[in-house]
């Protein structure tokens, strides 16, 4: 039997991309997001989960592409990687499917909507292209974008 | 069956951990106070007394987890403290040797016991030696007791209860009881009476000691045929109820290292046959004062306390909506309707002010719930230092004061580290061995002081000693050889002090297994200022050194001002906040670019803080709300839409995923599951006078 990986499923636009299941803490309804200044553009804000703080990144814009109105398909999908929580804006979340790994291939190229360098590879099932995503990439580029940013415009301290 | 059918485990273990982490620093403490007793032959029964209850109570909770080794070492060490509390033993310091090194072992074993650890190397060897330790003394007891006790002895089945069946069976009564109880609360309504518990799964001796328990509330007490304890002539009345259960209780399966001894004197008999009867009596005051105490989840407190936040704002909700309607009616004419609703509001209004008084008690009660005394800290340190000056060869005395002040949870879990540096730095490198002590006209034992007092909103912890203080002239030249200073540096005495804060600095000559491994001062210095406290130290060379840190009395709630800016709630840390005004637009003036207003003569330079952060935040043509932040004598005037009001928040921190913002510390969830960002007003100030270019740069791209 050929070893298969779950991924949830979403779209941003008309590309379509997944997450492990295993990464996947839950995913909710569009909120009010708490706007933080002085933040990486991509990064939303932060939302109240049940008394947790999660920090919000609109996944759109942190692949570089026009951010979107929300719509009533919005959803933020709340992933857990090591200890950090985090969630993503994404326009709307299709399914959980399975793929089988042999299905999977590395990231060509060609794909210019995202850097390559946040992508594990491309899934392909039927004639659908499922594009997965390296969450811990997604989130250390964060802390990275965000250290580089903070040199820029620190505020002296003393 | 296996008993652990009737309790969750992990729970049981969880509680276990707890119990005996507690119960073995009392024993720490009990060890040093014993020692003091070491060949004065004389002894504090007490002490002995709380040992051997503390011990048996970790080998009876051991037992019913089947913790088997810990179970046999806390056997065998509540057996020497019997001995000792039986006179049998006289109190020696390789004895007191053996009792410390057995309550490390003990850690060990429940360590490694709890957390499936491997078990400590050496614990068959200790277990030896101490065997070879108490057998001396077990035969000395008993060639003492054998003969003269034979001759009074007029119930061999009474006289076969020897101590260490007795031990048994108090073990097994508590663990009876400890069942029932899980039992009870498994099957919260039947309770079924404890003794008549189903049988644990037994091996003979457990089965034999259940048959003795079973006949125990019979008879309400074994003891019950001569009832004054004292009674010289024992026991003459035939014992029917100990003697139907004493037989089986002499089955040679009880765990009696040595055969019972024949026959004790008879008035010591009697106090062993009350003994039996005291456990099941005993058992409910004791229980009764662990019940003073419970153990809460700290996460289930920050649960309460953000419960209590959101009742405050429906407080506040409600009393404006009591003076809304106060103020409408007024405007209203209808005289009948006005009257039956004027009153209505007034009784509105007055239970919302009692809602609200209420509403505040509970919120302070939750926070002194937080509290718990910094002596939870200080316990450890008694043992650490004996231990440590013992091995230092060194004679040092420990002072403690102040164990009672209360601080917040955190704050004592974190501040334990840095004070163990410090404490090591004292024995290590402060006080100096007895000889040297000697020849500069000090008394050969050092002195270490802990000390922690209130003082304002704040608690300080110092602590010194009476050694040789800092010897400016080797931290200065050590100082240069690790390149952190040059020759021709001219530093003041405090400077050089500030040297040993220094990652990597160390003065120690040689490197000992106590500090002077280069790490310790700096890593303090840190953890201090990472607690938002502060750190100090004096020195007198020749007199002694004393570490002072002043820090907060909560970490995780404080005081706030809320303000609007841009529809956003901003958080002031209050104890910042100054004062807050509003003034007219035309009083502020521009100082190089910068606004500033003038106050009481004194210029402060403005900051707007919907700008600073970027928001859309138009400016107010009239009037501006500003609210005045001072931090270390320079005040800044941030200017805000308007002000909602003081609460007290739970600080959170921003999650890593953000990163550090300049202007915010943190987040809280305000009551209605709103957030409120705080702001930072640390790196707000600093912007407005070190970094003064930076901000204005600010202002003008906006």
């Amino acid at each position: 039997m050929a070893e298969t990986v779950q991924v949830v499923s979403f779209k941003l636009g008309s590309e379509e991309y997944g997450v492990e299941i295993a990464q996947v803490q839950e995913i909710n309804r569009m909120v009010a997001v708490t706007h933080v200044p002085r933040a990486p553009q991509f990064m939303e804000g932060v939302i109240n989960l049940r008394g947790q703080l999660i920090p919000i990144i609109d996944l759109r814009t942190r692949f570089g592409m026009q951010r979107a109105e929300h719509t009533k398909n919005t959803r933020i999908v709340v992933t857990e990687i090591g200890a950090k929580r985090v969630g993503m804006v994404v326009d709307s979340v299709s399914e959980v499917l399975r793929l089988p790994v042999d299905a999977i291939e590395d990231a060509p190229d060609m794909i210019t909507g995202v850097d390559t360098e946040y992508i594990r590879g491309v899934g392909k099932i039927e004639d659908r292209l499922i594009i997965l995503l390296d969450l811990a990439k997604i989130i250390t580029g964060a802390e990275k974008r965000e250290l580089e940013a903070a040199d820029v415009d620190a505020v002296p301290v003393g | 069956m296996s008993s652990s059918d009737f309790f969750d485990r992990a729970e049981f273990i969880q509680y276990f951990r707890d119990e005996t982490d507690e119960l073995l620093q009392a024993i720490d403490a009990d060890l040093l106070r014993l020692e003091q007793f070491v060949d004065t032959g004389t002894l504090d029964a007490e002490i002995v007394n709380s040992l051997f209850r503390a011990l048996h109570t970790i080998k009876g909770s051991a037992g019913m987890l089947e913790f088997a080794a810990v179970q046999q070492v806390a056997h065998k060490l509540e057996n020497v403290f019997d001995l000792l509390r039986k006179d049998h033993m006289p109190l020696t310091e390789s004895g007191v040797n053996l009792l410390f090194e057995g309550r490390d072992v003990l850690t060990g074993l429940v360590r490694s016991a709890v957390d499936g650890a491997e078990e400590p190397a050496g614990v068959p060897d200790y277990v030896t030696r101490l065997d070879d330790f108490a057998s001396v003394y077990d035969s000395t007891a008993q060639a003492i007791e054998g003969p003269r006790a034979h001759p009074e002895e007029q119930d061999e089945h009474l006289v076969q209860v020897d101590h260490v069946e007795v031990a048994a069976f108090e073990a097994e009564v508590e663990r009876l009881l400890a069942e029932a109880q899980t039992q009870r609360q498994a099957k919260a309504a039947a309770a079924p009476p404890p003794p008549e518990a189903e049988p644990i799964d037994v091996d003979a001796a457990q089965a034999a000691v259940d048959a003795l328990f079973a006949a125990a509330p019979a008879t309400p007490a074994p003891a019950a045929p001569a009832p004054a304890p004292v009674a010289p002539t024992p026991a003459a009345p035939t014992p029917t109820a100990p003697a139907a259960a004493a037989p089986p209780a002499s089955k040679p399966a009880v765990a009696a290292p040595a055969p019972a001894t024949a026959a004790a004197p008879a008035a010591h008999e009697h106090a062993a046959a009350s003994t039996v009867a005291a456990p099941a009596a005993a058992a409910d005051p004791k229980r009764a004062a662990k019940n003073q105490t419970i153990r809460v989840d700290i996460d289930r407190l920050d649960l309460l306390l953000n419960l209590v936040g959101e009742l405050v704002i429906n407080r506040t909700r409600i009393s404006d909506i009591a003076s809304t309607l106060g103020r409408e009616l007024g405007g209203t004419t209808n005289g009948r309707v006005e009257n039956g609703l004027s009153q209505l509001a007034k009784d509105l209004s007055e239970s919302s002010a009692l809602l609200a008084r209420t509403t505040n008690e509970i919120q302070e009660s939750i926070m002194k719930v937080r509290m718990v005394p910094i002596g939870q800290v200080f316990d450890r340190f008694p043992r650490m230092v004996r231990d440590l000056a013992k091995a230092r060869g060194k004679d040092i005395q420990l002072e403690i004061a102040g164990a009672e002040t209360d601080l917040d949870k955190t704050i004592v879990d974190e501040v334990g580290e840095p004070l163990m540096h410090l404490v090591r730095n004292c024995v290590d490198h402060g006080i100096e061995p007895p000889d040297v002590r000697e020849a500069h006209g000090k008394p050969r034992h050092g002195k270490i002081r802990l000390n922690a007092y209130h003082e304002g909103n704040q608690v300080i912890v110092e602590v010194s000693d009476d050694g040789g203080g800092i010897d400016l002239a080797r931290v200065r030249e050590k100082a240069i050889r690790v390149g952190q200073i040059s020759e021709t540096d001219r530093l003041t005495d405090r400077e050089i002090i500030e040297q040993i804060f220094e990652p990597g600095f160390s003065t120690a000559d040689q490197i000992t297994d106590v500090s002077g491994r280069g790490v310790g001062m700096d890593v303090v210095k840190k953890n201090i200022l990472r607690l938002k406290g502060v750190f100090d130290v004096d020195s007198v060379q020749g007199e002694g050194t004393r570490f002072t840190m002043k820090l907060p009395l909560t970490l995780a709630i404080i005081q706030a001002l809320l303000v609007r800016v841009a529809q956003e709630l901003y958080s002031i840390p209050l104890d910042s906040v100054i004062e807050s005004q509003r003034i007219e637009a035309s009083e502020v003036r521009t100082v190089h670019g910068g606004e500033v207003i003038t106050l009481r003569g004194q210029v402060v330079p403005l900051i707007r803080v919907g700008e600073f952060f970027r928001l859309d935040a138009p400016r107010d043509p009239d009037k501006v709300m500003i609210v005045i932040v001072g931090l270390q004598g320079r005040q800044v005037g941030l200017v805000v839409d308007s002000f909602q009001g003081e609460q007290e928040i739970v600080i959170k921190p921003l999650s890593d995923v953000i990163g550090r913002i300049a202007g915010i510390s943190g987040a809280t969830i305000l009551g209605n599951g709103s957030i409120s960002l705080i702001i930072d007003v640390h790196s707000l100030v600093a912007s407005a006078y070190g970094g003064g270019r930076v901000a204005r740069a600010e202002f003008s791209g906006v």
